[in-house]
């Protein structure tokens, strides 16, 4: 338990230190805007003086002098630079905002890159997908909001207070005051709050999962019989989010009416003031318009002294989201760190292994007692597995799931290193080898080929970008993929979200001309005909017999129809191997 | 199978008409809501005119104006908007509340429902924040729109007695800050929106591929190309954002000018441009009054362009909710035979899509076991959706314990009958919750029952927190077989006579597989057993084999 409070608040750190980061490397971009803040309350002090100079002699009864043209001018002339100066300020926010979330997308995108396959053994791809959308799209508000709001929320009152000083020093004592009281108001019944808040932001966001989980099966629901119910128990939620939502939001509020309180008493205190010294000169019979117009002056600038104050309480919702991305990414990248600077360390000795052999014509495999594990709490997926294959060999991986067979695959593709033990090519060990290098020797087709949103040929280019045309043909016809030559537009045909699309026979299809083109040595099959029907997997494996043709194949299957790739099988049970021996 | 639509999308008024329909119980407190903000709105824009009136009352001795009612007001000013803005949030929010509710109600009520394939996850994640769009609606739009014409009613009548002219130009003044600027935020958000939601759905998709693909990447070495792919479409939704945040800009600054030129109006009547000058007390309050008002109405600008997309939200919410409720709703209670007859049954699943099954009798009599093969897009999901009255077919009647589906109650046909396939859910919730679903008729006995005859009463057993552990979203936190068994111990808890497995063991490794069924032989006793697969692995015990192709539905050696 006390190690699980320790590691909460190592946690909360990290959180905080991330926070803190970012509003650093935000702060240079959330210059311009505030610097219009700034900007724009000098002009709101020019305008309160044209004000006061109109209006002071007006009030005062000496009509005579009143300059009419000058200020009144003046105010309208200020108030279009102001509008100007309130447009770019908005626009550098929103500038801010996008160029601080592209550079956190990239840096979400270059981590999940580089940590690679093994992430998707942690979230799911759509969890990921979210985390690097909708998080990042979330957080523009920190950044174009928040961080501005964080330094204007003083700067701006001291500007206003500086400036009443030198014409009207109690007005601008009251001001100081009643801002002074803000804070304190607020960490009154605001540090338990914020604690209070935190927990209610975390609440709201479980009850949101909730209902989405509960649309999801809403199928389920529906023909167990339990709709009625359910929705029963949604209301039920719906109003404990509400009640929860409103707890935090009472926090938010009452940090605003003591703003409004403040103000209030601001307002009534300086009209007060300034009106009984008034009163007391006009008994008197010396009522000076300039004394008016120092009144006026102080009075017109109260709502601008407290104004950015509220934009701090607003913008503090945004405040919250950064702190909610942090422990998101913290959550999902934390323990990553570490391995993807065991992955940078080895691409700096590179070390070519294979001399001269740009392109490998053929490889043998060796594993060399090799262990692995995902996860130290559930044991080894593999332990002390050895074994060898020559070059244009075909290996059967067998045994039930979890077995380790996915395990193998994912080693030789080098989406994770052998936690002790050897993985050797053509009696390299493959851990020297540059990732780019180990990439050439292996082609790969999984259970459901992953096509990106693009065109045939895109698709078919992520093996070998600078493929002509001809080539791509070639490699279609190789992989009797003669769908796509029917297409209106060949391989320019755009296949995935809102293209054309494909069954999982063609996408299958796909795949294998991708490995034809890629013509790597070293060919993993991983159940490439788990999710097809018999007759177009026996389709398919006659083309991936073709495909096997002068390569060494590593294959995992359930199928029957795998009998023709005459072959050695390695058993696997429980990440051991069982036995090796020789079928047909 | 599933139904792609692209109907047009119900026209807005529709949806907003629908929508306040479902908001009528709300709408007392609603409506007491907008009254409590325009009390408070009322004692804000007092509060500045009595500030202004008294400031030049005392500067030309009318002291007369009482300093209570200044301190009243500014008291009044705080109390009500701090009480209006909790009353307003929480009105709002038992709208949002109600508006979840009956959409869910009307997508368990409606074929949208359909066998939990026919909508992406990703449709329905939207309009879950698409309901929560909908908030800005009141508080943003109706609320303010509402304060706006309290503000013009007290500024014409501060300014109407003063000078007619002023309070005309003052009130066109409101009125374009009000209305005309929204409206072309409107037009703008509506334009700009729809090139973002474009841009947005492309990075979206991107980063999709992206995450789905880490393996395709991290194999053909094609991290550089996809982070550049992305970082082009990120840098085309920002130039979208900016294109909007840019026009924004300049009608927020409109927005503002509108408020000075109203501010330089009331100071010029005041030193008497063009006019006898106003009284000074009384130009001051109305000066005070008048920037009390505008800065009221100074978000409905930005509110404007929210509202295009509110629009779009409320027309995407009600028209997914408003698929046609589920057919002819049966009256009759289901009959105590579990025969079942096909009797030349079509199907198509709408109008303008081919027959997916064509004049189809079958016969399969109570305590059989029977399996439904063929390859996928055969039919063979459209037979299960028939059984199960999620559809109803075109021609030909389907028949249970000699009484036609379509007269019996569709919870009386789903309690016959208990459905097990790959898009069976497994909730974000206990174990427990995950058996039950909220049926609280379920002993622990009865549970632990369901558990052992699904063979994984043991290893239930074996965890620390048993029946409570919590299994994960879409039950991640057990293996794939571990899961199907959760979803088999659920199916049998049911107690239907007719169990419906469609491809229950898909995404399963063979042994696993073989397993699952094996002990599915043992549990399923005397029920009947419809099983729709690909093909069969050799471990089910089946009396008779259909097979589905072209529609037709033909008997096949066991």
């Amino acid at each position: 338990m006390v190690s699980y409070k320790a590691a909460m608040s190592r946690d909360k750190q990290i959180v905080r230190a991330w926070t803190r980061a970012q509003a650093r490397l935000g702060r240079r971009n959330a210059r311009p805007v505030i610097a219009a803040g700034l900007v724009g309350t000098l002009i709101a002090c020019a305008q309160a003086a044209c004000i006061a100079a109109l209006l002071g002699p007006v009030l005062a009864g000496h009509a005579a002098a009143m300059q009419i043209v000058w200020p009144l001018a003046g105010f309208g002339c200020l108030a279009i630079v102001r509008a100007m100066v309130l447009a770019l300020g908005d626009i550098a926010a929103g500038r801010a905002g996008a160029r601080a979330r592209r550079r956190l997308r990239q840096d979400i995108v270059q981590t999940m890159l580089s940590a690679g396959p093994v992430l998707l053994r942690r979230a799911h791809s759509g969890a990921l997908a979210a985390l690097a959308f909708d998080r990042v799209e979330a957080l523009d508000g920190f950044f174009a909001r928040w961080i501005p709001a964080s330094i204007l929320w003083v700067a701006q009152p001291v500007l206003v207070v500086c400036v009443v000083a030198f014409v009207a020093p109690h007005a601008a004592l009251v001001m100081a005051l009643c801002g002074l009281f803000v804070p304190f108001a607020q960490a009154a019944f605001g540090i338990g709050a914020a604690v209070a808040s935190r927990r209610q932001f975390l609440a709201m966001t479980r009850l949101q999962a909730r209902f989405l989980d509960r649309i999801r099966g809403i199928a389920t629901i529906v023909l167990a019989g339990r709709a009625d119910d359910e929705a029963e128990r949604l209301a039920a939620a719906a109003a404990e989010l509400r009640k929860r939502t409103m707890t935090v939001l009472r926090v938010a509020f009452l940090s605003s009416a003591a703003i409004d309180l403040a103000m209030v008493v601001a307002l009534v205190l300086i009209t007060l003031g300034e009106g009984h010294g008034l009163v007391a000169q006009r008994a008197a019979g010396t009522l000076d318009p300039a004394s008016v117009g120092r009144a006026l002056f102080a009075l017109v600038l109260v709502p601008e002294f407290f104004a950015p104050l509220r934009a701090l309480a607003l913008a503090y919702q945004d405040r919250a989201q950064a702190s909610g991305a942090a422990e998101s990414i913290h959550d999902l990248f934390g323990a990553e760190t570490v391995s993807i600077d065991a992955d940078e360390g080895r691409q700096s000795h590179d070390v070519p292994c294979t001399p001269g052999e740009a392109r490998p014509s053929s490889v043998s495999v060796r594993f060399e007692r090799v262990s692995f594990s995902w996860d130290a709490d559930r044991g080894a997926s593999l332990s002390d597995v050895s074994f060898r294959m020559d070059a244009r060999q075909t290996l059967l991986l067998c045994g039930a799931s979890g077995a380790g067979k996915s395990t193998i695959m994912e080693l030789l593709l080098g989406f994770v290193s052998p936690m002790s033990g050897r993985i050797l090519f053509n009696e390299c060990d493959v851990a020297e080898m540059s990732s780019a290098q180990r990439a050439r020797y292996v082609a790969w087709i999984g259970q459901r080929p992953v096509l990106f949103a693009g065109t045939i040929a895109d698709n078919l280019r992520l093996a070998r970008p600078e493929a002509s045309d001809e080539a791509l043909e070639h490699a279609l016809a190789m992989a009797s993929a003669d769908f796509v030559s029917a297409l209106p537009q060949g391989i320019h045909t755009v296949i995935g979200d809102g293209g054309f699309g494909l069954s999982g026979g063609q996408a299958q299809r796909i795949a294998i001309a991708r490995a034809f083109l890629k013509n790597a040595p070293l060919l993993l099959l991983d159940e490439p005909t788990a999710h097809l029907d018999p007759a177009t997997e026996r389709a398919i494996f006659d083309t991936l017999a073709r495909l096997a043709e002068g390569r060494t194949v590593i294959l995992a299957s359930h199928s029957h129809a795998i009998s023709r790739f005459g072959a050695q099988r390695l058993d696997l049970v429980h990440g051991r191997v069982l036995e090796s021996r020789v079928v047909a | 199978m599933s139904r792609v639509q692209h109907t047009p999308l119900v026209d807005q008024r529709t949806a907003f008409a629908q929508i306040f329909g479902v908001w009528r119980p709300c709408m007392p407190r609603l409506a007491i809501g907008i009254v409590l903000s325009l009390l408070a709105l009322l004692a804000g824009l007092e509060l500045m005119w009595t500030a202004g009136l008294r400031l030049a009352g005392m500067a030309i001795g009318l002291w007369a104006v009482a300093s209570i009612v200044l301190r009243l007001l500014g008291a009044g000013r705080v109390a009500g908007r701090y009480i209006e803005r909790l009353f307003t949030h929480d009105a709002m929010f038992r709208a949002l509340a109600d508006l979840r509710v009956w959409f869910f109600r009307r997508l368990a009520a409606g074929s949208a429902a359909g066998l939990g394939f026919r909508r992406s996850g990703d449709l329905l994640s939207r309009l879950v924040s698409d309901v929560e769009t909908l908030d800005g609606l009141y508080l943003r739009v109706v609320v303010p729109l509402c304060g706006a014409a309290v503000a013009l009613a007290l500024l014409l009548r501060a300014a109407l007695p003063l000078a007619p002219g002023l309070a005309v130009v003052l009130a066109v003044l409101l009125l374009m800050a009000a209305i005309a600027l929204p409206l072309v935020a409107l037009r703008i958000g509506r334009h700009e929106g729809g090139s973002i939601a474009v841009a947005q759905a492309a990075l979206r998709n991107g980063l999709i591929d992206l995450t789905a693909g880490l393996r395709e990447i991290r194999a053909f070495e094609a991290e550089a190309g996809v982070a550049s792919r992305i970082d082009v479409l990120d840098e085309s939704l920002s130039r979208a954002q900016g294109q909007l945040a840019r026009k924004l800009a300049l009608a927020g600054a409109v927005s503002f000018l509108t408020g000075q030129a109203a501010i330089v109006a009331v100071l010029a009547a005041l030193v008497g441009v063009g006019m006898t000058p106003l009284h000074p007390a009384a130009g001051c309050g109305l000066l005070f009054l008048t920037i009390a008002a505008f800065e009221a109405s100074s978000g409905l600008t930005r509110a404007g362009v929210l509202a295009g997309t509110m629009g779009m939200a409320a027309r995407r919410v009600v028209e997914s909710a408003d698929q046609p409720a589920t057919l002819d709703r049966g009256t009759r209670p289901a009959p105590s035979g579990t025969d079942i007859a096909l009797r030349n049954v079509s199907f198509r699943w709408s109008p303008d899509r081919p027959m997916v099954l064509r004049n189809v009798t079958l016969d399969i009599p109570s305590g059989s076991r029977v399996a439904i093969l063929g390859p996928s897009g055969a039919g063979k999901s459209s037979l299960a959706a028939l059984l199960l009255k999620v559809a109803v077919p075109e021609e030909g009647d389907i028949l249970l314990g000699s009484e036609p589906l379509s007269t019996l109650r569709d919870d009386a046909v789903r309690s016959r009958i208990a459905w097990l396939s790959q898009a069976t859910h497994l909730f974000d919730d206990t174990l427990r919750a995950n058996l039950t679903l909220g049926r609280r008729d379920v002993t622990d006995d009865m549970l632990w029952r369901a558990l052992d005859q699904a063979a994984i009463g043991d290893l239930v057993r074996g965890l620390p927190d048993g029946l409570e552990t919590w299994i994960g979203e879409g039950g991640t936190r057990l293996s794939g077989g571990q899961g199907r068994r959760v979803a088999l111990a659920r199916t049998l808890l049911a107690d239907a006579p007719i169990l419906l497995l469609d491809e229950p063991t898909t995404g399963l490794d063979a042994q696993t597989a073989a397993d699952f069924f094996s002990t599915l032989n043992d549990v399923a006793g005397d029920r009947t057993v419809i099983m729709i697969a690909h093909r069969l692995t050799g471990v089910e015990r089946i009396d008779r084999v259909w097979r589905v192709a072209d529609g037709q539905v033909m008997p096949a050696m066991a």
